[in-house]
């Protein structure tokens, strides 16, 4: 037993030096004390009425994020874990607000010239980096020209293909001088500013790899502080923040890894703020500490036919399956009910939104009806038979997402009632997207979504021009379309411009290249004593220096 | 024994070197690149295929291999695509959370494993025999990821007793007990299917041992019951226990995949899981060769340990 027993101490040693083996990895300085609960009860109660309109400083936020961040450069960054932490961090010149417009930031256009070439910035007087610096021209200038430079390797050189050079004319006021004209400039004039006093004189083909990456400096409202790989980012407020000094003093973004731990970690607190899937709606809702928000997100998800498969060439065949699909019973059965039936590619939450658009109501005998027409007739075991040839098609999604699943199997249902098999098929997400992308286009329909950019234009993804290499894996070919998309894409008056992105949207409606299925719902849970939250339907930390905790 | 320890190392250079090809082929046989993954309407295919120019990936896959192989031989694991910084970082960052995870659950395993399976083989088809075999089987057959969910919903969401996911708290200050508070239920996850199997092998190996001649022996000499146990008996049954737990030990690099998956646990087995999704692939070839040399160090040491504890074995 005396062995025994000294064995078991000697394995209690080892347990006790590897947890500060661990330490050493993350150990954080500055702990803030958790606050009393008592304390916070009390608070609660009698501050509820009086101080509810009244903003205060302090409190410390656990926001949890399900992505790991990368790298936090916006010219280097890649996924959108990075992406929405860096836009605490940073900021441009221009940003976008909660209704899709873009508006000043640091700075505001003064001047366009006559030809649309010639774009003049100017840059509010005294912002400031997070080291205190002042945030002037040069930044501006030494920015927009890292991807113009010939080493530049990260993953952003064709936002700004159409930029010539960027000069400065004095410390506040830049000039941007364009190949051609474009609409959607103002939202790359916004692109998020790097300091050059820090970066300015590192090689640009070593800026993808600096360690200015993993401890950024910008001139958002919060600072970074500390980041603990796979577990969390803490950010902290930027004093100088030329808006005012945030209200939280920071803000730690917890890494929860999937949605199933986020929700989890929500209902027990060990996160306090949010986003979750529809399908999880009813579940958050019965937590008691936390408010939910719900809008709709800036995306759609579609029902992809593939024009290489012959079936899907003929119009009539295509409105027959959109005639087929109940897409209201979809939402309901796969997003809980969150969510509105689509019709086109453009979000009721866009400038460019138009309610013309061709509405194909749920009607399966039209649809039998439309099949007939086009010469599928039924075969003796029910599926549509034309030429020799049987209905049957394949239904691919990524496996990773439950709500795509569960759409594929009621489709296979409601299709199958007039005449077309279809079978489900599932791939993991890289395998997915090899299978559907250039040069394979190796699926007959798919279901995805598309979130949406701020300038409205479908160009990447309807346009003829990006079968061979972009977004068009559908292979989808309209020249009429084609030749509005185009126009749109250089119509710098905004009125015709509207009106030919409108033109675009009906022609897509009716055309159905997708059968539109539905604009999802972005849901964030929050805090109760959380005040000030904006829900921006892209930006997750959209106008954090206005959120104030109640104390 | 050092000439055969040598011998033994020397052996594994082909071992490593054929997993390392193997790895490699299935890797890159496997559907979607690491530049495909970015379907980001703003990457344009341009950029994509720069970016696939930059990493390499336009060279043929043999060309790949010999240019990844040059840096191992340097001592170079790499730069990982996506955070781009040496993967040698990256992993070491994760590795201690991976090993204080793994050695909280082995010894978990250890301690309840061989004093339950000990009792439970000399008082055999005893109520506690019956009950460590059944739980022994139960704790065998349940998954991984089922018992975690499990004490998450009791232990964390319905009691809070344990914290949901993480290893430490937010903004609070270190502490060992928040740490350990946060190991618990994640370290039963990871070790009750290895204390599972332990157990039942410490009871067979010491019901095969205590029928022996040499314990009959040892009683006849008048020894106590204990000593006859413990110190005749024990040493002799743990040596099939040993060469299993040390077979073990690269599985937890494969169970703490899915518990740290379930617990936001950061360590080796989620850095992985996200590796593969993301097709990094030299994270992924990293990782691969780490679990590799696990194995052969885990069956290597299993092969000394047996030679310590059984005089028998001669090399």
């Amino acid at each position: 037993m005396k062995l025994n027993k000294r064995f078991i101490i000697l394995l209690g040693l080892m347990l006790v030096f590897s947890m500060t083996l661990a330490a050493c990895g993350g150990g954080g300085e500055e702990p803030a004390p958790q606050d009393d609960a008592t304390q916070e009860e009390e608070t609660e109660e009698e501050a509820a009425e009086e101080t509810a309109g009244e903003p205060q400083y302090g409190g410390d936020l656990i926001y949890g994020q399900t992505g790991n961040p990368q790298l936090f450069n916006p010219l280097y960054s890649q996924d959108t874990a990075s992406g929405d932490i860096e836009a605490l961090i940073f900021a441009g010149l221009m940003r976008t607000d909660e209704n899709l417009n873009v508006v000043p930031h640091l700075g505001e256009p003064v001047e366009v010239s006559e030809d649309g070439l010639e774009h003049i910035y100017r840059i509010y007087e005294g912002v400031k980096w997070h080291d205190g610096e002042e945030v002037t021209a040069d930044d501006v200038v030494f920015t927009f020209s890292i991807p113009l430079h010939e080493d530049y390797d990260g993953p952003r050189k064709s936002y700004f293909e159409n930029l010539e050079t960027v000069e400065k004319i004095d410390d506040y006021t830049v000039k941007f001088i364009l190949k051609k004209p474009d609409a959607a400039w103002p939202i790359t004039a916004g692109y998020e500013l790097l300091p050059e006093h820090i970066l300015g004189d590192v090689p640009v083909a070593e800026l993808g790899e600096h360690e200015f990456n993993r401890n950024p400096i910008g001139a958002g409202p919060f600072k970074f502080d500390e980041w603990v790989e796979g577990q969390y980012v803490r950010l902290v407020a930027h004093e100088d923040y030329f808006e005012g000094r945030p209200y939280l003093d920071s803000i730690t973004v917890k890494i929860t890894g999937d949605s199933n731990a986020q929700v989890l970690q929500l209902q027990t607190g060990d996160i306090q703020m949010g986003a979750f899937p529809s399908e999880e709606f009813s579940t958050v809702e019965t937590f008691d500490h936390v408010n939910i928000s719900q809008i709709l997100r800036y995306a759609y998800n579609y029902f992809g036919f593939n024009f290489r498969n012959e079936f899907f060439q003929d119009l009539r065949v295509r409105q027959a399956i959109a005639h087929a699909l109940d897409r209201q019973a979809i939402i309901d059965a796969t997003l809980d009910g969150h969510g509105e039936v689509a019709h086109g590619p453009v979000s009721p939450l866009s400038w460019a939104w138009t309610d013309e658009l061709t509405v194909y109501e749920y009607d399966p005998e039209k649809a039998k009806a439309l099949l007939a027409e086009a010469g599928w007739e039924p075969g003796s075991d029910g599926v549509l038979e034309k030429d020799g040839k049987k209905f049957e098609i394949e239904i691919l999604y990524n496996e990773e997402n439950i709500a795509r699943r569960n759409t594929a199997v009621i489709m296979q249902e409601q299709l199958a009632e007039v005449g077309i098999k279809a079978t489900p098929k599932s791939l993991e997400w890289g395998a997915f997207l090899d299978t559907i992308n250039p040069p394979n286009y190796d699926f007959d329909t798919v279901i995805l979504g598309w979130a949406l950019g701020t300038d409205p234009n479908p160009k990447q993804i309807f346009h003829s021009a990006e079968i061979e290499q972009g977004l068009n894996n559908i292979s989808y070919v309209n020249e009429e379309l084609d030749k509005l998309m185009d126009e749109a894409a250089v119509e710098l008056d905004e009125e015709k411009r509207k009106e030919l992105l409108q033109e675009i949207f009906k022609i897509l409606s009716e055309d159905l290249p997708y059968v539109f299925l539905n604009y999802p719902m972005d849901n964030v849970a929050y805090p109760k004593n959380l005040h000030g939250f904006t829900h921006h339907p892209r930006v997750p930390f959209y106008k954090a220096h206005e959120w104030w905790l109640e104390q | 024994m050092t000439a055969y320890i040598l011998r033994r190392l020397i052996m594994t250079i082909p071992i490593l070197l054929g997993i390392s090809i193997l790895s490699f082929a299935i890797m890159h046989l496997a559907p979607g690149d690491p530049a495909s993954m970015l379907m980001d309407p703003t990457i344009s295919p341009e950029d994509r295929e720069r970016m696939a120019e930059r990493l390499g990936l336009n060279d043929p896959p043999h060309v790949q291999y010999l240019k990844w192989m040059g840096n191992i031989l340097q001592g170079e694991l790499g730069t990982s695509y996506v955070q781009r910084r040496p993967v040698a970082d990256i992993i070491m960052e994760r590795l201690p959370n991976t090993l204080v995870l793994m050695i909280a659950s082995s010894l978990f395993a250890i301690i309840l494993a061989i004093p339950f399976g000990v009792l439970s083989a000399t008082r055999q088809y005893s109520t506690l025999d019956y009950s460590v075999t059944t739980f022994s089987f139960i704790g065998v057959a349940t998954p991984n990821f089922w018992l975690g969910l499990m004490l998450l919903m009791i232990f964390s969401v319905q009691l809070g007793w344990f914290p949901a996911g993480g290893i430490q708290t937010i903004n609070a200050p270190f502490s060992i007990w928040d740490r350990i508070h946060h190991l618990i239920l994640p370290m039963i996850v990871l070790g009750t299917y290895d204390m599972a199997s332990l157990m039942r092998y410490t009871r067979s190996s010491m019901l095969e041992v205590i029928r022996q001649d040499y314990i009959r022996t040892a009683r006849a000499k008048g020894f106590r019951e204990r000593t006859v146990i413990y110190k005749h008996g024990l040493r002799n049954a743990m040596i099939p226990v040993i060469t299993i737990f040390g077979l073990m030990l690269p599985t937890f690099i494969g169970g703490s995949v899915v518990v740290e998956t379930l617990f936001s646990w950061p360590g080796i087995g989620q850095l992985f899981i996200n590796s593969v999704f993301q097709r990094d692939y030299p994270v992924i070839m990293a990782l691969t060769m780490f679990s590799a040399v696990l194995v052969v160090i885990g069956n290597l040491l299993a092969d000394i340990l047996y030679a310590i504890v059984d005089p028998r074995i001669e090399y």
